[in-house]
């Protein structure tokens, strides 16, 4: 299978605190990967890296086999950062975040609306919201907020999925929804790489865990995961 | 002849209604980035511009014009390489520029009235050059606007995304300062460099109170800001003695109490509850 994510030998610091030592990870084309780990062991930090939005001090990363700051890379990646970032005044309709989705990829001057207007549709309907498009997307939960996030990241059917804490705040009985609807992109080819402190929402579609400790990242079973994190 | 028909009155009109439709247009991004100051700290700078203008001896607005984009970049740059924080930025902005006007006009010994009229604006003594420069400065910022009004939401919601999806942040940065530095020589003489900020900002804080979404605050805001304008350009025109730049400013600030009162009833009339 070719890669999708390459981390060679990534060291990484915020000032004099080190978070990545030497952390080496490789994704392939369909894969569904969980990133586990303690709060502030380096997890969003390697989404970051892989976004291009940090630099390693050292090593090397290859983002579906370009640099992660070229532009043309970029927009072939979908994001869902964990919540909003921007809270104001100005009220925004859930329908007008997930566009945002798309605009990477559209064109300044012509727009194909029917074909637009079709996939912001299925990316709703993905997570549940389908009937949500023209909300307000401040009225809705922290659950249906973040649900929106994921459908923006959903919307251009990217080749490479990078999800920070995907299923926060959100129902217990709508996780397994989810997890199914990134399986189905992992199986359709997709690779799906989502930060998460609670690897069970993908127990029964994940691929593998990966987890990052004292600055390196090491595959576990789900079993080697639950053990090392009740011990420690 | 009355104040529908009078050439002074027309002309402002037009001015007027320019200014109150494209000022929204703008300030609707600035908002929601937390920005709306920042047509302020341009407005001031722009005054020094003007005093360059008239100690040049060329046309106040295009020294306006000139400080104000080269101020609005260099402010973007200040903020966004994090050399300087952004509130100390524009404390920097707003003082200096004033002071600098002050400096220059008073050595030219041109610190007098018409200095009040770029302050507080004089929009009933424009000429139809004046008037021409407003609007075509308007329609600029108008077609600037349209076809970037994605990539300006997009960033405007969350720039880090924004920038992780590999759209150009710091380029779409520095369009919203230089459309917001257009923004703000146009409505100089509307009215006044002090209080031309109040335009970006008022109509949309009044259109949002009554929108569900980002789209129709930027229409609200419009609609708002031109029918503000033209409100209070009337009172000032029909009471005969009042400046229209206060009367402007306030008829919006009007507009927002009765908009915040009408989008709370509307809520409770309607209340819009996801399932």
């Amino acid at each position: 299978m070719p890669l999708t994510v390459e981390l060679e030998g990534v060291n990484f610091a915020y000032g004099a605190s080190p978070v990545l030592d030497g952390a080496s990870l490789a994704l392939s084309t369909g894969e569904f990967v969980v990133l586990a780990g303690h709060n502030g062991s380096g997890k969003s930090t390697v989404l970051k890296l892989c976004l291009g939005l940090l630099r390693p001090q050292a090593g090397s990363i290859r983002v579906l086999g370009g640099s992660p700051s070229e532009a043309a890379v970029r927009r072939r990646v979908g994001y869902a950062p964990q919540g909003l970032r921007v809270v104001t005044s100005i009220p925004v309709s859930v329908g007008e975040v997930v566009t945002a989705g798309l605009t990477p990829t559209a064109s300044t001057l012509r727009r194909d609306r029917p074909r637009e207007r079709k996939r912001i549709q299925a990316a709703l309907a993905a997570v549940g919201m389908e009937n949500l498009a023209r909300e307000c997307l401040f009225e809705l939960s922290g659950g249906q907020q973040q649900r929106a996030i994921l459908a923006r990241a959903l919307v251009a059917d990217p080749p490479l999925l990078l999800l920070d804490e995907p299923t926060t705040g959100i129902d217990q009985s709508l996780r397994p929804r989810l997890a199914a609807e990134l399986r189905a992109r992992a199986d359709a080819g997709a690779t799906v790489l989502a930060v998460s402190h609670d690897p069970d929402d993908f127990h029964a579609v994940l691929d593998r865990i990966i987890v990052i400790a004292d600055g390196h990242i090491r595959q576990m079973t789900h079993e080697q995961f639950h053990a090392h994190f009740e011990v420690s | 002849m009355s104040v529908f028909t009078y050439s002074f009155a027309v002309r402002a009109y037009i001015a007027v209604a320019a200014v109150g439709f494209a000022a929204p247009l703008v300030g609707a991004f600035l908002v929601q980035r937390r920005l709306a100051l920042i047509g302020d700290g341009i407005g001031h700078l722009a005054f020094a511009g003007v005093a360059i203008g008239i100690a040049l001896s060329f046309a106040p607005v295009w020294g306006a014009l000139a400080t104000a984009v080269v101020g609005a970049l260099m402010l973007e740059r200040l903020r966004t390489a994090g050399r300087i924080a952004g509130d100390l930025a524009l404390a920097l902005v707003f003082y200096g520029g004033l002071a600098l006007g002050i400096i220059l006009l008073s050595a030219s010994h041109r610190f007098d009235a018409s200095a009040i009229g770029v302050l507080f604006g004089s929009v009933l003594t424009a000429s139809t050059g004046d008037v021409i420069t407003a609007v075509a400065l308007c329609a600029l910022v108008a077609a600037m606007i349209v076809p970037f009004y994605r990539q300006l939401l997009a960033v405007a919601l969350d720039e880090e995304t924004a920038r992780a999806a590999g759209l150009p942040v710091d380029a779409l940065n520095l369009l919203t300062v230089t459309l917001t530095a257009l923004l703000v020589s146009a409505g100089m003489r509307v009215v006044g460099l002090l209080l031309i900020a109040s335009l970006l900002v008022i109509p949309v804080a009044a259109g949002s109170r009554l929108a569900h979404s980002f789209r129709d605050t930027v229409v609200w805001g419009t609609a708002i800001g031109v029918a503000s304008g033209l409100g209070g350009l009337l009172i000032a025109l029909g009471q005969g003695s009042i400046a229209p730049g206060g009367t402007i400013v306030l008829t919006s600030i009007l507009a927002f109490v009765v908009a915040a009162f009408a989008g709370r009833r509307a809520a409770r009339r309607h209340p819009r509850t996801a399932p």
